[in-house]
Parts: C-alpha cells; structure tokens; sequence
C-alpha cells in the first residue's frame, strides 16, 4: 500500500459506507429516526449513546438482523473494488470449544477440499501469522475458552479480517471492549487503528466515552433514536460528550459525596474460603456502602455470590442480622432478607422470555397471592406497574417480555426485582454493566436509597470511578486476600488502581 | 454503486408475543394465535363434506373424544415436566408398564382392582422420582436418561407380560373407564365417559397450578432459565423432580384407563403415545401463549391431530396414516415458530447488505 491511497479519503471522493435517513419502528416507539451515517478510508467513527439510543438497532439493520423501515444503505464501488461490511459482534460469535486454528477456519477458507486431510504446520503458521498482526503470537491449539479475553477479540478480528481482498472495506465493531481490561483495551485499539491507516473504515459502536475520545477520528452521538451530534474528535473533550449523550448541559454534571450514617453490623465474615478467596474478613453495617475492588482473578468475581449461596464456599464465621448462617442458599438468603444483583444479567438476573411483571415477582410471590393459594394476577400486574413507574423503566410497560428491553431498562427491573421487599442486605455484582449513563444514575440514586432507608450494601465493581461515587469505603483486593481498605480521603480512582495492581504508592516510585 | 431499499416488516421478537393491548380481541383471534382451531375448522369442514355419513355422526364424535381423553393425559405427563426444561421422553413406556402393572397385579396378586390401581399409580409416581433423582442427582441430561429409562421400563413390561396380553380383569375395573354419564335417556353408549371427565379434571388442576400459583410460575422460570431461577430462590432440581413425579401419576392413570378401556393388559397400546403427546405438546405451544408450553394449547392439539388422522382413516387410509400425519405435524410445529424468525432474517440479510458473505 502507497501513502497517497491509504491516508483518508481524497477530498470528494464517495465514502466507503454512507447510511441515509435510516428509520426503523418497534411498536410504541421509533427506535432510530431519520439516522445518517458515512464512513471514508481511513477513518474511525464511533458511535455512542445510552442504551436504547439505537446504536445496537443500527447495528442489527447493517447486519440483517433487523429490516429498517425507511432509509438507504450504499457501499462504494471504486476502482474495481467492491467494499464489503464486515461485522463483528459483542459476543464475537466464537465457539469456546474449538481451537484457536479452528476458530479461524483456515482449513476451509483457503479453499481446501472438504475431505482433504489438514496440513496442521501450515494451518499453524497460518493461524500465527495472522494473529500476529496484533501483537504478540498466543497459543492457537488450545480451545480459545482457556484464552484471556482479549486473546479471543482478537481471534474475532482476524477471523473478520482474513480473505480481504482488499483494505477498503468497512468493519464494524459492536461493543468489543465490553469483557476488556484496560491493557487489552490497548490492544484491540492499536489492532484498529493499524487497519484505518490501511485504508479500511472502522464503526466503534461503544458507549465508554473515554475509550470513545482515544479512538475515534470522528463521534457520531445518538440520543432516543437520533443524531444528536458528528463531530471530529479534534472539537470535543469528555465533558462536552457526555452533554451531547446525557441531553444535560455541561457543568451539571453530579458528584457523589457520601455522607452516610452506618449503623448495626449487618453482615459480618470471618475467613471466607472458596475458589481464589484465602482468608477474607467483611463487616457491613446498616445503612452503609461498602466497595469490593480488584483486578480480574483476585477473587472479587465470586465474593458476592458466596456471600449469597449460589457458590460453595468455607467460612470460620457468618453471621447475617446477627445471627449465624452456615448453610446458605440462594432461597434461605431471599428468605433472610438478602438480595443480589448479579453481574452477568442475561444467564443469572432474569428469566429472559418472560414478562417484566413475571420477572419482578418471581424471588417472592407469596404477598402477591389470594385466596387458595393464587396469584392474583391483578393485584400483580398493579404491582410491577408502580414498579416500573418508580424506577423509570422505560417502556413502562409490565406485559413486555424482558429481553425487549433496552440493557438498561432491563438493570433498572433487576433493581425494581430485588429491592421491592425493602432488603436488609444488597449485594451488588457490576451494578451499572452495560448500562448507559442515564440509567447509571438511575441506578446510583436507588442504591443510595437502599442504603438511606438502613440497607448493608456491598459493590463488587471492576468500575474504579462507581466505587468511589457509591462507597463509604473500598476493600482492596489482590491475590484473594485483602490487600488494603480505603475510605476517605483516600478513597480516589488512582488509589484502587495502585493498590488493586498492587503497585508502588507514588511517593516510593 | 449499490442502492438497496429498506423493505417494512415486523419485527420477529416483538410480533413472536402474545396479544397487544389495543387491539387485543383481533390479536387474540388471529391465526397466529390460535391457529390450532382454524386447522380443526378446515378439516371438519373438508371431511364433513367429503364424508358425511361417517364423520358427521355424534358417535364418531363421542369415540373420538373419549379415545383421545388418554391422549391428552399422556400429553400432560409429558408437558409438565417440559415446562421444567425436561424432556420425558419415557412418557409411552410408563403408560404401557402401568397397563400390564395394573393387569398383574389383578390376575397374578388377585389384589382387588380399586387397590391394583392405587398401586399401578404409586408405583408410576416412583419411577417419574427416580428419573428426577438421575436428572438431578446424577446430572444426566434428561433426553438420555428418559430414554435410558423407556428402554428399562420396556424391558419390565416385557418382563411382566410375558410379550402376551393379559386377560381376566375383575369386572368392576372394566366399568372404570367404559362407565359414564349418559347424554339420552334410551341409549347406554350414547355417554360422556369417566376418562373424559378425569382428563378435564386432571387439565383443569394441571392449569390452575402452573398458571395461576407461585408453583407453576416458578416451574416456567426454571424451564426457561435454571441458573437465574436459582438466583431468584427457585429450588430448580426439586421441581424437575416434582414435575416428574407428576408426569409419572398422570401417565400411570392414563395407562390404568387405557387398561380398563381394553379390558386386557395389552402391551403394545403404551408406548406409541409418545409421539401423539410429544406432538400434541409442542403444537400447543404454538397456541394461546405465543410460544409457552400450556395445558389448553395441548388439549386442543391433541383433538386437532386426532381428527385429522381420523378423517384420512374414514377416506380410508391405512393405520399407518396416524404416525405419518404425526411425525409431520411435530416437526410442522416445532419448525413453523423458528422457521419464521430465521426466513426474516435470512431475506433481512440479502436485502440490506447485498456483498455480506459474497465469495468471489
């Protein structure tokens, strides 16, 4: 590749993708409205929003999903060259089974015989070859399910990227930082932005705006189904993005200041022992918040959840509302008053095809009952209504099936499911995952209620900056132990990140 | 330059619901909806034209209508536990080791017939316990080990039986399934039979617990999500177990009637429910619910696919008419519901981006 062909497009020529007037209806509401999109060489768009705002809608039309009801899709056709989408999704479409080399297809891809025997050193340096574009080569005969996470984006990548026939084409990227730390954030990045310097055109669909202004060359922001802003990177900083995708004028933004009353121990642990967990020690106290940090494999993934009862787990002591509680379980814990918001809500929070109202319910039915043991369906329905209203779900609607909600909608039922009875215990696992900012706050403003009205809330969060807006105090840990506990002053973003990697404090260095 | 045109449809998830608010009576009629009776309509029409003098008759009816009565009991047996998220596929051999179990135990025990029967029934709520226990306990998925135990269960009844039908059934039981409610005065058959009832009887509280109690929500939310269930305080595996040991008395009490009906221990009348049940359940799903698993969706299909088999029977068709007409109408059933979502899909693809996955 020359320079003249790959840096951008030349001025007037037609861009690679060009999206006009897109429209697309759900019954109720329009999802996308009048929706304009282009994409040259060269270039990296994001486009952001809250969840609902239509970003996935869009990217469901590109992709076949969905048919859009109103608007034009065009792919330029220059120079003998055909660009093609290629799409890569948030779950990445892998099968965790299959082998690195598998997962690429090589085999099949270059046009082998269906019968013919592999050709396994080949395929190998193939495999090598081609994920070697992004950085360091990784294992590709192990199935990618022993890989890390972003070893497996990037078999996403090469898999979209292999058998281009050329570099102008157009990829999408639908949320692709979403199982991501920021070291293999990193990665991904530099994988993209060597492919726009290659001429291609790059949709960054995201709704992390950090990520969002190191990225993209051009941020298109989306609100309620319009486009509310296209703008260079150049003429917007992260104060004037989040105006654009919250609809809130710079400088009212909010900010947390956490002056809580903590009052009897509600929950108090000693030697909690179980999978990477050696030894944990946790005292909650009545209207109080207190954060669990640490980087992924320190032990923070389960703690919740042992806590609950829904992983196995030894303790020296437990004693919940002052009594002890050994044998926990999921039901004895909903019994007891205990409530937890798990992080992963499609396979752990919600029964996905039933209905809102079904999925508020379903942890306590008894006070929705009547005569000979029925639910009464009326008094339900009245219930998940209110529900819905009090907690800003929007569509309002009780009789909607859960997955037609947007990813925030859908956390606010969570919240409305488990805090309705009032709980003495909150656990919460990445409360504000997938969620955008509108409904972030949401969420932040019923966890503070939770814990004003004499909640014990505990935050396991990956999220440096929700710790510190939510918590009194933040338990570090590392290595499945405890490695600090900060409150106060210095409780700060930078902290968490020091003591959660277990780096030197700033003073030592 | 390529132009493509975005082209209206509805979208597949929303639609793929029940009825909407405004114009819910239209929704509710449509034949999406409850397509099961516009079918049942045509092919009563279309036999009712062609053969009249047989299939119009209230006797055909009423035959009909108490046969079919097991039918739909086996199909509950079956969907019960399907609402759980667990196939029950040794559904046709519980019947069939319950009709030789409660001949046995008549003519080799000499028990009388009312206790044979409570035991015919205890015994088939055990076997529904131990699947349940293999299920859960063992964590066998329960395609296999349904099937494992059929294959058991069929080995007993040969066992029993001897591979020979038994005879010499205590009159009394004989009266269990023939007895009934006359409809004329002048004329004994002419009757509404006892299956019929106990099979209204047996939907009816089969509906009110999954539909209406905290049981029965609980039971959905498990089938559909086990992990989230679990989370939300359902005690999964106990209810896999429960809905087992339901299917196991209802298909124990279809197997005593379809003994009594016969008045022989026949061992080859069980296990072909199967298929009829099978079918019957999942045509139902596609009925009422939009997609749910429910008992009236089940008893009307079970009745739609009976009268089409025995139109094609009075045109004269061979008996082997009813397995094909069956096997079809499952794979229909189950196929139509996905078949829809992914044809969308498929031309939703063509349509918007007419280079995705082009070759050249």
């Amino acid at each position: 590749m020359t320079n003249e062909s790959t840096n951008g497009s030349p001025m007037g020529a037609p861009p690679l993708l060009s999206i006009e007037g897109m429209i697309k209806d759900f019954p109720g509401n329009r999802a996308l409205d009048n929706v304009s999109l282009e994409v040259a060489s060269g270039e990296v768009v994001a486009v952001v929003g809250h969840n609902g705002s239509g970003k996935s809608t869009l990217v469901k039309i590109l992709a076949g999903v969905y048919t859009s009801d109103g608007g034009t899709v065009e792919l330029s056709s220059q120079d003998g060259f055909d660009t093609e989408l290629h799409i890569i999704h948030q779950d990445l479409g892998l099968a965790n089974e299959l082998t690195g080399i598998e997962n690429l297809g090589i085999t099949h891809y270059h046009g082998a015989s269906s019968f013919a025997p592999f050709d396994r050193k080949k395929e190998r340096a193939k495999a090598r070859e081609l994920i070697g574009r992004f950085g360091e080569p990784f294992d590709v005969d192990i199935p990618i399910s022993k890989l890390a996470p972003a070893q497996r984006s990037i078999i996403g990548i090469a898999r979209a990227l292999d058998g281009w026939q050329h570099p102008r084409n157009v990829l999408i990227l639908d949320e692709p930082t979403e199982a991501l730390h920021a070291t293999e954030v990193r990665v991904l990045f530099d994988a993209v932005k060597k492919l726009a310097a290659d001429g291609a055109g790059v949709i960054f669909i995201s709704h992390r705006l950090d990520e969002v202004l190191d990225l993209a060359d051009r941020v298109v922001v989306l609100r309620d189904g319009r486009k509310v802003a296209d703008e260079p990177r150049s003429d917007l900083d992260h104060d004037r993005l989040v105006s654009y995708v919250t609809g809130i004028p710079v400088g009212e933004a909010e900010h947390g200041e956490n002056a809580r009353n903590a009052g009897e121990v509600v929950l108090d642990i000693k030697g909690l022992t179980g999978e990477i967990l050696d030894g944990v020690d946790l005292q909650v106290r009545s209207g109080e918040v207190v954060g669990v940090a640490g980087v992924l494999g320190s032990g923070r993934e389960a703690l919740p959840a042992m806590i609950y009862g829904s992983i196995d787990a030894d303790v020296e002591s437990f004693t919940l509302d002052g009594r002890p509680y050994l044998k926990r379980s999921p039901r004895e814990s909903i019994r007891r008053g205990t409530a937890f918001v798990p992080g992963d809500r499609a396979k752990f929070g919600s029964v996905r095809p039933m209905t809102a109202r079904e999925n508020v319910t379903l942890p306590e039915l008894k006070s929705m009952t009547g005569a000979g043991g029925a639910i009464n369906l009326k008094r339900e329905r009245e219930h998940a209504q209110t529900l819905m209203q009090e907690y800003d779900v929007k569509p309002p609607r009780a009789e909607q099936v859960f997955a037609q909600f947007s990813g925030g909608n859908q956390q606010k039922i969570v919240f409305a499911k488990w805090l309705r009875n009032k709980p003495s215990l909150l656990l919460l696992e990445e409360p504000t995952q997938g969620v955008d900012i509108g409904a972030k706050q949401a969420i932040y403003d019923a966890i503070d209620r939770a814990a004003s009205t004499g909640a014990a809330v505990l935050v396991c969060s990956s999220e440096a900056k929700e710790l510190v807006r939510l918590c009194d105090r933040v338990l570090v840990l590392r290595d499945g132990r405890i490695a600090a506990e900060l409150a106060g002053d210095e409780l700060t973003e930078t902290q968490l990140v020091i003591e959660g990697y277990g780096l030197k404090s700033e003073d030592e260095l | 330059m390529k132009k493509t045109e975005a082209i209206q449809t509805v979208d597949p998830a929303v639609a793929d619901r029940g009825p909407a608010k405004k114009n819910g009576v239209l929704a509710a009629l449509s034949f999406r909806n409850i397509s099961a009776i516009y079918i049942f309509v045509v092919l009563f029409a279309i036999f009712a034209i062609i053969t009249p003098r047989t299939f119009l008759t209230p006797g055909t009816w009423l035959v009909l209508l108490d046969a079919q009565s097991i039918t739909v009991l086996a199909a509950i047996a079956v969907l019960i536990p399907l609402v759980n998220g667990v196939f029950n596929l040794a559904i046709g051999a519980e019947v069939g080791f319950a009709v030789i179990l409660v001949a046995v135990l008549q003519t080799k025990l000499n028990m009388p017939w009312g206790l044979a029967i409570a035991v015919a029934i205890l015994i088939g709520a055990f076997i529904g316990l131990v699947s349940g226990l293999i299920i859960t306990k063992g964590k066998i998925d329960s395609f296999i080990a349904t099937l494992g135990m059929s294959s058991i269960l069929l080995a007993g009844l040969a066992f029993l039986s001897e591979n020979r039908q038994i005879i010499g059934l205590q009159d009394g039981f004989r009266l269990f399934a023939t007895g009934g409610l006359p409809l004329v005065p002048d004329n004994p058959n002419f009757k509404l039979t006892n299956p019929v009832f106990i099979m209204l009887i047996v939907a009816f509280i089969v509906w009110y617990l999954l539909e209406r109690t905290p049981v029965g929500r609980r039971m959905y939310a498990a089938g559909y999500n086990p992990d989230g269930a679990r989370l939300s305080g359902v005690n999964v595996g106990r209810l896999q177990i429960a809905s087992l040991v339901a299917g196991g008395i209802i298909a124990a009490l279809a197997g005593v009637l379809l003994a009594s009906r016969i008045n022989a221990g026949d061992p080859t009348v069980g296990p072909g429910l199967l298929l009829p049940a099978l079918t019957a359940v999942f045509l139902g799903s596609t009925q009422f619910k939009g997609g749910r698993f429910n008992v009236w969706g089940t008893v009307i299909s079970v009745y739609v696919l009976a009268v089409g088999i025995k139109g094609l029977q009075l045109l004269g068709a061979q008996n082997w008419v009813s397995d094909l007409f069956n096997g079809v109408a499952l794979l229909a059933a189950v196929g139509l519901s996905r078949w829809e979502r992914t044809a969308k899909r498929g031309s939703a693809i063509k349509r918007a981006t007419p280079k995705f996955g082009r070759g050249k």
